[in-house]
């Protein structure tokens, strides 16, 4: 997906065709269609008017609207997925549970966590110049329908990864929320942080800026983007 | 949040404010390139990225600009799981971070807050 010359990790270029590759195909909840049709639903996003006006206006609840689309999802979804793109610090609980009566949980989380990875990817090769690459070309296959069931009431929206916390020396748990959020669909969390892992690391970051400046990146992002955690 | 971690951990002092107002000047080494790389590219100002980009790598070197970059995009995904799940700062976090949250304006990003502000 990289050319030779970029000082990019072998990791990290691993990590993402494989992230490409398990998009295409089925998922837990959706056909690899339709996960390919999430990334490219997520990038019309980005040019699509009505999201614009919503982005720019005082609430997002204060316009109505039609979204440019191409895509064959369901309406709620492509409304889901172009909100997670172009404002994610303005959704909200509200927001979520009129999704979820369209949408089961499970495929709710399946969609956030290939919306989320794309972004990764995509966010990467735009920002070295490339342009996006090519959405990969969906396999066939049914979804297996594999949640998890033990995942648990945490305070999120969503079910959450079960897990006994320890304290890290990071001044963190072990496993911190954000690491538990996908994982009512296993093989979702395992997308979305197979795609993000070789970025960042909690401590002893494997980059060459150091700690503090990859925090300093993170934070301005977070603030950027309204992200509470 | 972690940025207070980092410093405390090197025992250097950064300004938290910085991660909320531009102007500040953040004490982290490069601040001002990292700020101005992470913002054009968080915005998809992709034009403004390809300039800052060249500048930045003879200030900084290429190997860091790419890899500020990697923690950027990194996060631009995972800023959105948390805001698409709500999932509730770590209680340690919670705890240890009431004021700095009001301070900084950050406590304005809490999910329950967003709600009862757009519905």
């Amino acid at each position: 997906m990289y050319p030779d010359h970029l000082p990019l990790r072998e990791n990290l270029k691993e990590a993402h065709s494989a992230a490409w590759d398990a998009i295409a195909g089925p998922g837990d909840f959706l056909t690899g269609n339709a996960r390919v049709d999430v990334i490219q639903t997520a990038r019309e996003a980005l040019t699509c008017a009505f999201c614009d006006k919503r982005k720019n206006a005082l609430s997002p609840n204060a316009v109505t609207g039609e979204h440019e689309t191409d895509s064959e999802l369901d309406p709620v979804v492509v409304d889901m997925i172009h909100r997670i793109r172009t404002d994610p610090g303005r959704l909200t609980r509200s927001w979520f549970d009129e999704v979820t009566r369209v949408i089961s949980k499970e495929e709710y989380v399946e969609i956030v966590a290939v919306v989320a990875s794309s972004v990764i990817i995509d966010t990467l090769h735009n920002a070295l110049g490339l342009g996006v690459p090519p959405a990969p070309l969906p396999r066939r296959g049914r979804p297996d329908g594999q949640s998890n069931p033990a995942a648990v009431d945490g305070g999120a929206w969503v079910p959450i990864l079960a897990v006994n916390q320890e304290m890290a020396d990071t001044g963190l748990p072990n496993v911190p929320n954000i690491a538990r959020a996908l994982g009512l669909v296993p093989n979702a969390l395992n997308l979305f942080f197979g795609t993000f892992r070789p970025h960042y690391a909690l401590k002893d970051i494997p980059l060459s800026i150091s700690q503090a400046q990859a925090e300093f990146v993170a934070a301005r992002v977070s603030a950027i983007n309204e992200c509470f955690y | 949040m972690l940025l207070r971690a980092s410093g405390e951990q090197t025992d250097k002092t950064y300004d938290l404010n910085s991660v909320t107002s531009e102007n500040l000047d953040s004490g982290v080494e490069h601040g001002d390139w990292l700020r101005k790389l992470t913002e054009a590219t968080i915005r998809g100002d992709w034009l403004t990225v390809g300039e800052v980009r060249p500048q930045a790598e003879v200030e900084m070197g290429t190997q860091k600009v790419v890899d500020a970059l990697t923690v950027a995009s990194a996060f631009n995904g995972i800023t959105r799981v948390a805001d698409a799940t709500g999932i509730p700062l770590d209680s340690t976090t919670a705890e240890a971070t009431t004021e700095m949250r009001d301070t900084t304006g950050i406590q304005q990003f809490d999910y329950g807050a967003k709600t009862e502000r757009y519905g």
